[in-house]
């Protein structure tokens, strides 16, 4: 009986001191994490409509020259909130997808997508977090790769974003980017998210206005 | 000075880090960690973030366990280590969060991964809960590093073959044609078994003795 007892109380206190030191680490560090979210949020998203900052005046550059604008609707079904910031000066919309509009291949790739004031041409794409495979379809969220979305265009239909395997197939089109390397599974996730994210922004952007 | 390595060689901490880092080298020796060995050596900055990620949590959960050793009972010991390096690598990736956030972002699923890694369970069951705290954190350093070394050798060939750079810097010249193939687990596969026969070669290991 004595065993058991010695047993469910070394549980118990092993509970408590990883409990305790997971509790406290988080008390120290939860304030930071989410102070950092919110400066990596706003530093992509006033990189992307090319306003200038450094990370001692970035929440009152952000006020002063991004209007957010939220959105309550719907998506498959379920209550959305559709969240833009749009530029002041040159009208650029930017708007996050994540894990609503698809996920990667081990877990949600969530980022940003910045397209000019018509709704069509891509400014930037920023992925804020990923968990795909390191080096393969990690790939997805450098700079390198992102940039070849720049310039590009998204639509509605047979205007979506069309991220090509097969390089002969790959023509000059506004509305195609090559594939990552060894990545096709993370290449055609990325392709449903940024699809899917565009179209469902897109309607609730229209009927607003 | 001769003298000097001949009294060390006498040293017991001098005997736990000559195994760690090369008489049972986990990798090529325990043919322990192979699954994240695979997966991330394709970029030698992987590599060298996983193994001091996992490193730091062997050391971490071996000297631990150590301290406690006495006070855990037999049937929930294995329980005990995974509750104590879970804890551990939670603790990591908050603290890099936090703190660290741009490197824990390239870090991406890596911290996670080390919990699943073979080396830090193994390590404090051969030995952290049979010695002192002060051989045990020693032992998890040198397996740790062990592991590391072993990871940035084999990142080095694939990263170069894969992708013509060496820490994301080319030193193939423009003209090469990337081994894709060493981008893939396939290449892993192929990099680490050549180390782990070149090493046990080395030693004239046996495993039949």
């Amino acid at each position: 009986m004595n065993k058991y007892v010695r047993m469910m109380v070394f549980v118990g206190i092993l509970g408590t001191v990883s409990g305790g030191l997971l509790f406290g680490t988080g008390a120290i560090t939860n304030s930071l994490i989410d102070a950092n979210a919110d400066a990596l949020l706003k530093s992509e998203v006033l990189t992307a409509h090319g306003v200038e900052f450094n990370f001692t005046n970035i929440h009152d550059v952000f006020a002063e020259s991004t209007t957010t604008i939220e959105v309550e609707g719907e998506y498959e079904a379920e209550p959305f909130t559709f969240t833009y910031y749009q530029d002041n000066a040159n009208g650029t919309i930017t708007f996050g997808f994540g894990p609503t509009f698809g996920g990667g291949v081990w877990g949600p790739i969530i980022g940003l997508l910045s397209l000019e004031n018509d709704f069509t041409t891509i400014v930037r794409i920023s992925v804020l977090q990923q968990e795909e495979t390191p080096g393969l379809g990690g790939i997805v969220a450098t700079r390198a790769y992102l940039d070849t979305f720049e310039g590009k265009t998204i639509g509605l239909g047979d205007d979506a974003i069309n991220i090509i395997k097969d390089l002969d197939v790959l023509t000059a089109a506004t509305n195609e980017v090559r594939s990552i390397t060894g990545a096709t599974r993370t290449s055609t996730q990325f392709d449903i998210i940024l699809n899917n994210a565009y179209v469902a922004h897109r309607l609730v952007w229209e009927a607003r206005a | 000075m001769k003298k000097f390595f001949a009294r060390l060689n006498y040293t017991k901490s001098f005997n736990v880090l000559k195994k760690g880092f090369w008489l049972e080298n986990q990798v090529a020796i325990a043919v322990l960690g192979i699954c994240s060995s695979l997966a991330i050596t394709n970029k030698v900055e992987n590599a060298i973030a996983m193994g001091l990620g996992v490193t730091f949590v062997t050391m971490a959960s071996s000297a631990f366990i150590a301290l406690i050793r006495n006070f855990i009972p037999s049937q929930v010991r294995m329980v005990t280590y995974m509750v104590i390096i879970s804890t551990f690598t939670i603790v990591v990736q908050m603290f890099l969060k936090a703190y660290f956030p741009a490197l824990a972002n390239q870090l991406g699923a890596y911290v996670g991964l080390i919990i699943t890694n073979c080396i830090v369970m193994g390590r404090a069951e051969a030995y952290a809960v049979k010695n002192p705290a002060r051989y045990a954190l020693v032992d998890a350093f040198a397996s740790g590093m062990g592991y590391m070394i072993v990871l940035i050798a084999a990142s080095t060939i694939r990263e170069v073959l894969a992708f013509g750079t060496f820490l994301n810097m080319p030193v193939m010249g423009e003209d090469w044609v990337p081994w894709t193939i060493m981008a893939l687990a396939p290449g892993g596969f192929f990099i680490i078994s050549l180390f782990v026969w070149f090493i046990r070669d080395r030693q004239q290991f046996d495993e039949s003795k």
